[in-house]
């Protein structure tokens, strides 16, 4: 976990039930030890079910060099159940550690303790977490606290950050409640720090931050709230769904202090009806949801692109179809978002790869929904939402404030020409009373004046409009449409990816360089309209084409095949778990040996 | 399909490990658990002086690598304590509350340094040297070059102090009755063995009786063994070699008959036919001797694992032990022990 350079990547898993705290307990590792300069990605489990029990898992990676995901193997497992972390042991990896209650109150038949499943490769290290926390604070409640303090006095890391995020994460509740949880740390860490340990105790310096920057912890669907607030968000309508449930709770929270306003609907299509009424009536207007709810959607963002009517919606996906698999990630809305809806209804499609992405894309999703006047659906997945990544917030604000073409454009002669057909197909957009801008909007096909049309010249002529508008946005400023990674000229093996997959492909990418397989990524932020050209290029450059994605379907690979006729390597994983660097890296071994062969 | 039988095996040591392997290769279809307080698999602990050569990695002294567990298909259970034994119902019970069955099971778990009953209050100002991670710890307390206070010298503590001396530091031994435990010495043969003591650079203490230890004063070595003649030496560490008495609390309420340690025949079956002994556990009848006795040494020890195990899987054979136990000087003038040879 620290290398001969002194570099630090090192996972932590904490497996519980419900109700021991195990994902608060995630929560202060991350952050402490993301207050101490390391980068940290992290990403809880939790049972779908809404009920006192069942499993839960936090994962922390705490590196020095930048990662982009989650590792496979964990180099520490943490207890705080046994009967959901036996399954789990097999996940730590060699010499790595597994941390457990030592005397469990109950009797336990053979097999039901986790010593009994602990590799002879692995590190055992019991702790009487119960006794500890009764001791520290009478009761047994403060485990995940004491869990934390072994592992600081463990691995040798500075208390006083546990104890800031501990004070800080208890400072509404009463004074008593900080100190018990800190006389609990505090016992546990010394424990932890004078136990015998079995491997290298210590890890590696964070790297000094770069001048005037401070890093932060924040998951995809915070960033998104980020950057929904630093565009200027006015309006936003949600139903709750997960994984998209917690963009809702904190713009409720946070958008009427910035002078936006919240409101939740009654359900999803009233959601996006909403936000296209918002939209035309001039505001910055979204909402966010997930597959189901996008499927509700469906009929209204035809009317949005019908309309030329701007609005953003956010998608986290889950395990499909139907109610599927809530609380499990999945890459499988590309289609609808693509596709779904009545007729040639085109709009534009962005899939972040990052939690940086998330702030990004958000931003720039308002600007390109103003400025191309259409819906645009940013893809997130759950994985991607619910992760957390340390991030330096932009020193200034990225975004442009209005990109709206407004009535002052109109030059015409007559009736205003809501739909007026231009050089850039996009056409001067009056807000509703404004003077001069009277014009009738419809979800019929229409004229230039907006008054409806069925004449086939008409037709084909406005379908035109709608589909090449949005190709300027393939050069929207200041904003990553696609972007290759890795080695430059002719590759062995090219991997392509969309959304929260990239993170693994650049892991494989760079574990294949390490091997010796000239191996370069690409990932492909917009879908819609899909950036040929450099998807086209970079495929030249590839004597091999990998792409994974999660889905059963390979509906990217479908895209891409369908669009530029290019044979490539599907992987697809529906499992409801992130794809694995390994499988990925392992395929593109694959490849590259029938390269050479 | 008839459930396999369950070899259990209390102790990871060469007694256990080499009834393990023996049951394997006999047994091939058998379930074999070893369960092992430590925290670390099989380590030799005849090997543990090398801590003071510069080994101060684990991995360096397993017997095995941590694979061999399971390429021999042996589930090794590792930091669990066993604190009841059941016979009657053929159950172990675990300190972590975990209770497992057996069908037979080898009793393999050895002995820890006895510490007279007078120097037990300053047990917390004495290093042991019973597992990898005591020798670590001894280690980084003792200062390079300094001095080690070795109380009693049993041929475990002088085996770790011809080393020390050997890598220079200082061991001085303040002998007793314990000393060249489990040799049993002559009264005219003392000498001469303290004599060869002085020669291999131990500085030898006879005759003394320690009643007290204390913490150094400031700017002394970091502890004082004080004498009943109020006379004091000073040293960096204090180390008890009083021999060792066998592990076998845990026995107590399993029905089979213990003396210091669990009594067992030739076959080194116990007094419940499903539960067998082998090392220091174990007294052994002597047929010769016409007592129950304790055979000690490495070589002893792996013996009686290997002999127990063909005997649970359907042998009927003696443990014999090594002919010559006795204590001698050698052609350099210093003392050679059969127990250090393995």
């Amino acid at each position: 976990m620290v290398d001969r350079n002194g570099s630090t990547d090192i996972q932590f898993a904490i497996i519980g039930s419900a109700g021991d705290g195990t994902i608060a307990a995630g929560d202060i590792l991350k952050r402490a030890m993301a207050g101490l300069g390391y980068k940290v990605i992290a990403f809880d489990i939790y049972p779908a079910e809404i009920r006192g029990f069942g499993k839960c898992i936090s994962r922390v990676r705490v590196t020095t060099e930048q990662a982009y995901s989650l590792k496979r193997h964990s180099d520490v497992l943490v207890s705080l159940d046994d009967s959901y972390a036996i399954p789990h042991v097999g996940e730590v990896c060699d010499y790595g550690a597994v941390i457990y209650e030592a005397s469990p109150i109950a009797r336990l038949p053979e097999g039901a303790h986790i010593t009994a499943h602990i590799r002879p490769t692995q590190l055992p290290y019991g702790l009487n977490q119960r006794e500890i926390s009764e001791r520290a604070t009478s009761a047994a409640r403060s485990r995940n606290i004491v869990i934390l303090g072994y592992l600081a006095g463990l691995y040798g890391i500075d208390p006083q950050a546990f104890r800031d995020v501990i004070a800080a994460k208890f400072e509404r509740k009463a004074a008593i409640v900080t100190t018990s949880n800190t006389t609990a740390f505090d016992a546990a860490y010394e424990v932890g720090r004078t136990v015998f340990k079995l491997d290298q105790g210590s890890l590696g310096e964070p790297a000094p931050a770069k001048s005037g920057e401070t890093a932060t912890m924040m998951t995809g669907n915070g960033a998104i709230v980020r950057g929904c607030i630093d565009a200027g968000l006015d309006t936003f309508f949600g139903y709750p769904i997960t994984p998209a449930t917690t963009i809702l709770e904190r713009l409720a929270a946070e958008l009427p202090r910035h002078g936006g306003r919240v409101l939740q609907t009654e359900d999803e299509i009233s959601a996006i009806s909403a936000t296209i009424g918002a939209g035309y009536a001039g505001a910055r207007a979204a909402t966010a949801t997930s597959g189901p709810g996008l499927a509700l959607m469906a009929e209204m963002l035809g009317l949005g692109v019908m309309g030329e009517i701007p609005s953003v919606v956010f998608v986290s996906q889950r395990g499909g179809p139907s109610t599927g698999m809530p609380t499990k990630t999945e890459q499988s809305d590309l289609n609808m978002a693509v596709f779904g809806g009545a007729g040639d209804a085109q709009r534009i499609v962005l899939a972040p790869t990052n939690v940086d992405g998330c702030y990004r894309t958000a931003g720039k999703a308002f600007e390109m929904a103003e400025k191309y006047q259409t819906p645009v659906i940013v893809l997130l997945d759950l994985y991607l939402s619910n992760r957390y990544e340390t991030v330096v917030p932009p020193a200034k604000n990225p975004f442009a404030p209005d990109l709206n073409k407004g009535l002052e454009a109109w030059r015409g002669d007559g009736d205003y020409q809501r739909y007026q057909q231009t050089e850039d197909h996009v056409s001067p957009r009056a807000l509703p009373g404004e003077d001069g801008g009277m014009h009738t909007v419809t979800g019929l096909e229409h004229s230039e004046l907006g008054k409806p049309s069925d004449l086939p010249e008409n037709h084909m002529a406005m379908s035109a409009k709608r589909h090449e508008k949005l190709k300027a946005a393939l050069t929207h400023p200041d904003f990553t449409i696609c972007k290759r990674f890795g080695d430059e000229g002719p590759i062995d093996v090219g991997i392509l990816g969309w959304g929260s997959t990239f993170g693994e492909i650049l892991e494989a990418m760079f574990a294949a360089q390490a091997e010796g397989i000239r191996c370069s990524a690409m990932k492909v932020v917009m879908l819609s309209p899909l950036p040929e050209e450099q998807i086209a290029a970079f495929m030249d450059d590839c004597d091999a084409v990998l792409l994974p994605e999660l889905n059963y379907e390979g509906q990217l690979a479908n895209l891409i095949s369908g669009a530029l006729g290019r044979p490539l390597t599907r992987l697809n994983r529906a499992t409801g778990a992130p794809m694995q660097v390994e499988e990925i890296l392992a395929e593109v071994r694959r490849l590259a040996r029938a390269k050479a062969a | 399909m008839a459930e396999a039988t369950h070899n259990v095996i209390i102790g990871n040591g060469s007694a256990g490990n080499g009834a393990a392997i023996t049951l394997r290769e006999r047994d091939p279809d058998s379930r074999i658990t070893i369960i092992t307080m430590s925290s670390l698999p099989f380590y030799n602990r005849y090997d543990l002086p090398r801590v003071f050569r510069g080994c101060h990695d684990w991995r360096e002294i397993l017997v095995h690598p941590p694979e061999y567990y399971d390429d021999n298909r042996i589930t090794l259970r590792r930091n669990s304590r066993v604190i009841d034994v059941d016979g009657r119902s053929r159950t172990i019970t675990f300190a972590h509350n975990e209770v497992m069955h057996y069908d037979q099971l080898l009793v393999c778990a050895g002995g820890r340094g006895y510490l007279p009953e007078e120097l037990s209050d300053y047990y917390h100002l004495m290093h042991g040297f019973h597992s990898f991670e005591s020798a670590m710890i001894t280690h980084d307390a003792l200062p390079q070059g300094g001095t080690l206070l070795m109380l009693g010298g049993d041929m475990i503590g002088l085996d770790l102090a011809r080393t020390l001396i050997d890598v220079g530091y200082r061991v001085v031994l303040l002998a007793n009755e314990y000393t060249f435990w489990p040799h049993r010495i002559e009264p005219e043969e003392r000498d001469g063995f303290l004599a060869a003591l002085e020669r291999m650079g131990l500085e030898v203490v006879d005759g003394m009786h320690p009643v007290a230890i204390e913490e150094g004063a400031a700017g002394k070595p970091a502890r004082r063994v004080l004498f009943d003649d109020g006379s004091d030496v000073d040293g960096d560490v204090v180390m008890p070699f009083y021999g060792l008495m066998p592990t076998a609390e845990f026995m107590l309420g399993s029905g089979v008959d213990i003396e210091r340690g669990l009594l067992v025949n030739p076959q080194l079956q116990s007094t419940d036919p499903r539960i067998w002994a082998a090392g220091d556990v174990c007294q052994i009848w002597s047929e010769a001797d016409k007592e129950y006795r304790f055979y000690y040494g490495w070589t002893n020890v792996r013996q009686m694992g290997e002999v127990a195990a063909r005997n649970v899987t359907g042998a009927s054979e003696d443990f014999k032990g090594v002919g010559d136990e006795r204590l001698h000087v050698g052609k350099d003038g210093y003392i050679q022990s059969p127990f250090w040879e393995y």
